[in-house]
């Protein structure tokens, strides 16, 4: 019998979200409910809206796991994702000179925030690899100069001003979190 | 030990409630009372009884709690009880509508059943001679 499964992507991507012990036995209970239940009775749309949803319960208990300063980091992380994508949007709707280059910025803010939180979220097995330690002096240096940069500018922007203390505290997290790991073989998923 | 070494203890303790009841004093550690949805998780593992794996887990919670619950939260008070001893786990082969993906089958061990058994004793408690004031509409 030819039974029905979720999304590869989907399946993929909770696999990532869990630990290893888990990877094997909930992926398996999902895709057992979705295919002897879910998807004979409701049809696939409401099965994949279902799969979805039990992912996000799951990349919930990624987020809460983890001590204080992890959770921190997946906060400040979202903050620097959504201030960069906001930004990158404002420039291109205003489109005042210079705009483009501005808005790259912006959006690589924005890719600084998103790939923090995956490598925070997804098991990746990112351990202290260089170039996270480098990200994080990156991004401090970031915060730092948009900081100066706007303390000197001629108009003060409160916007700024928040986006540079969120990434230079995301760069300092960052870099105790991997300090952390280091000492003591968790990942930044506090795993 | 007296009231004022009871004290003394519970100081010591994290997550601990000093209660009082005439001249007695006891001492209930927050870390062995069991909160709602343990408990369902709890007995629906003895409810299955050998058939307790992780989606039927899901299922028979949802059943007893006559509500939807998802998976995340089943998974994460699983591994809770484990971490605390209530509950122990063994892995067995999956079936081809998994793909063959192994199954997590989970039993109550004797820490669990005894948490159980005083968590009724204090629910029994509670309610006794206790009438709601107001009749509730089911």
């Amino acid at each position: 019998m030819n039974h029905q499964s979720p999304p590869r992507w989907a399946e993929l991507l909770l696999e990532r979200l869990l630990p290893l012990r888990d990877r094997e036995t909930v992926t398996g209970d999902l895709r057992e409910e979705y295919a002897e239940f879910l998807a004979p009775h409701f049809g696939r749309l409401r099965a994949n809206l279902w799969y979805l949803r039990q992912i996000s319960s799951i990349a919930g208990r990624c987020i809460r796991e983890g001590g204080t300063m992890t959770k921190l980091l997946s906060l400040t992380s979202a903050i620097t994702l959504l201030c960069g994508c906001w930004l990158a949007l404002m420039e291109c709707l205003l489109r005042h000179p210079g705009f483009a280059s501005r808005a790259t910025i912006a959006l690589l803010i924005a890719a600084a925030g998103m790939a923090t939180l995956l490598v925070r979220l997804l098991h990746t097995g990112a351990r202290s690899e260089r170039w996270l330690w480098a990200a994080a002096v990156a991004l401090i240096g970031l915060g730092v100069f948009s900081f100066l940069h706007n303390v000197r500018a001629a108009h003060f922007e409160g916007f700024v001003f928040v986006i540079s203390i969120v990434l230079m505290l995301q760069g300092l997290l960052m870099l105790a979190t991997l300090g952390r790991q280091s000492s003591s073989g968790q990942t930044l998923t506090g795993a | 030990m007296d009231r004022s070494g009871l004290f003394a203890r519970a100081k010591q303790i994290k997550y601990c409630l000093l209660t009082s009841r005439g001249s007695y004093a006891y001492i209930v550690c927050m870390a062995d009372l069991l909160g709602t949805f343990e408990q369902a998780v709890l007995l629906a593992i003895l409810r299955l009884g050998p058939d307790a794996y992780g989606r039927a887990i899901l299922r028979q919670v949802q059943v007893s709690l006559a509500r939807t619950v998802v998976a995340g939260a089943v998974y994460t008070t699983l591994d809770r009880l484990e971490q605390r001893g209530l509950v122990a786990s063994k892995l067995a082969p999956g079936t081809a509508i998994r793909g063959g993906r192994a199954r997590r089958y989970f039993v109550v061990a004797a820490a669990g059943n005894r948490v159980l058994a005083d968590a009724q004793k204090t629910m029994t408690k509670m309610w006794q001679g206790v009438n709601l004031p107001v009749a509730v509409k089911s």
